[in-house]
């Protein structure tokens, strides 16, 4: 038997890709979001509610992942803005993005000339989280609704993201769960984190989502 | 779930390393594996895919796959100490400072092969 010593990073092609990605989009400009999260944390509807403001001020193109259908990036597309659908099941039903599906999205939607894309994951708290698509931000999304222990449980997409989101807080007085228990969480998972409780279904709570966004345009 | 992808992976970097070595016609008896345990990856499920995937390739068939997994290590920028995290906690475990890095326990790689 011979032994052979390799050392070969399992998601090297992944990882390559994504350097590219990263290298395309910082030659035009273009400013990446990675939007994760729980399937029905309110991913697209965050979309639908941030999309018409941001629009205003900015080139936008959205890339809608999912295992089947195109019914998000539908939704999408009725706000007038460039939008690409990755259905996974030719990837074999894939539960997460990866940069081999991420390139030839932004490409179909011309990235050179818009001022950012937002990509919405695969809705799945774990998979997503551990394959690099070269964004520049990483935003991670969940529902109250979901229990206070959601981050602890699932911790890597939260330490990989500068962003969470606390959706459908509005539901918090009907539940009986702790907030405070979640916030704690997802700080001891990444005291930098910035953290914004809201529901998508209310407009002033799109507000600071709207400043946090702009404010990595800058 | 992602172990699919990952055991995919795995398969097409061993058929490469045998392909440059000129090795094909070999028997890989063992895969050994390092995954990181930030990356989460259930060794059953690993396993499952990779057993699965191998029926296929001759010279896989009768490797066992064997996974390691290496802890979480972190590096305190506040006070400088290097320690190991067990929980889903990122914080010091001197000085309690969540200002950290995490400088081991994330990567995922093939260590070696045993080739008949």
């Amino acid at each position: 038997m011979t032994n052979v010593k390799m050392v070969r990073n399992v998601l090297d092609k992944n990882d390559r890709l994504a350097d590219d990605i990263r290298e395309m989009t910082a030659t035009s400009n273009t400013v990446l979001f990675n939007m994760m999260g729980t399937p029905g944390a309110g991913k697209t509807s965050l979309l639908e509610a941030l999309i018409p403001e941001l629009k205003k001020d900015y080139q936008i193109g959205v890339i809608e992942g999912d295992v089947a259908t195109a019914n998000d990036a539908d939704r999408i597309a009725a706000l007038d803005v460039a939008a690409a659908q990755i259905n996974t099941d030719r990837f074999g039903g894939s539960c997460h993005l990866g940069s081999e599906m991420v390139k030839p999205a932004l490409e179909e939607l011309d990235y050179q000339d818009l001022d950012m894309v937002i990509i919405e994951n695969i809705g799945n708290l774990i998979c997503p989280a551990h394959f690099d698509i070269g964004a520049n931000y990483n935003i991670a999304v969940l529902s109250i609704t979901e229990g206070a222990d959601k981050p602890v449980k699932y911790p890597l997409m939260f330490r990989e993201s500068q962003l969470a989101i606390i959706n459908k807080i509005d539901l918090l007085q009907h539940l009986n769960i702790d907030i405070d228990e979640m916030l704690t969480g997802i700080k001891d998972i990444n005291s930098k984190i910035d953290i914004l409780q809201m529901s998508a279904m209310n407009q002033n709570d799109g507000v600071e989502l709207h400043k946090w966004i702009a404010d990595k345009m800058d | 779930m992602h172990e699919l992808t990952i055991a995919q992976n795995m398969v097409e970097i061993i058929e490469e390393e045998l392909k440059n070595r000129e090795q094909l016609d070999k028997k890989v008896m063992e895969v050994n594996f390092i995954a990181g345990r930030l990356n989460a990856v259930v060794p059953e499920s690993l396993k499952y895919n990779f057993d699965h995937l191998k029926q296929d390739k001759d010279y896989l068939k009768d490797a066992e796959l064997i996974i390691k997994e290496t802890p979480i290590v972190i590096r305190c920028n506040n006070c400088h100490e290097e320690t190991t995290i067990d929980e889903p906690i990122f914080r010091c475990q001197k000085c309690n400072s969540g200002d950290i890095e995490v400088i081991s326990g994330k990567r995922m790689y093939i260590e070696s092969l045993e080739i008949e």
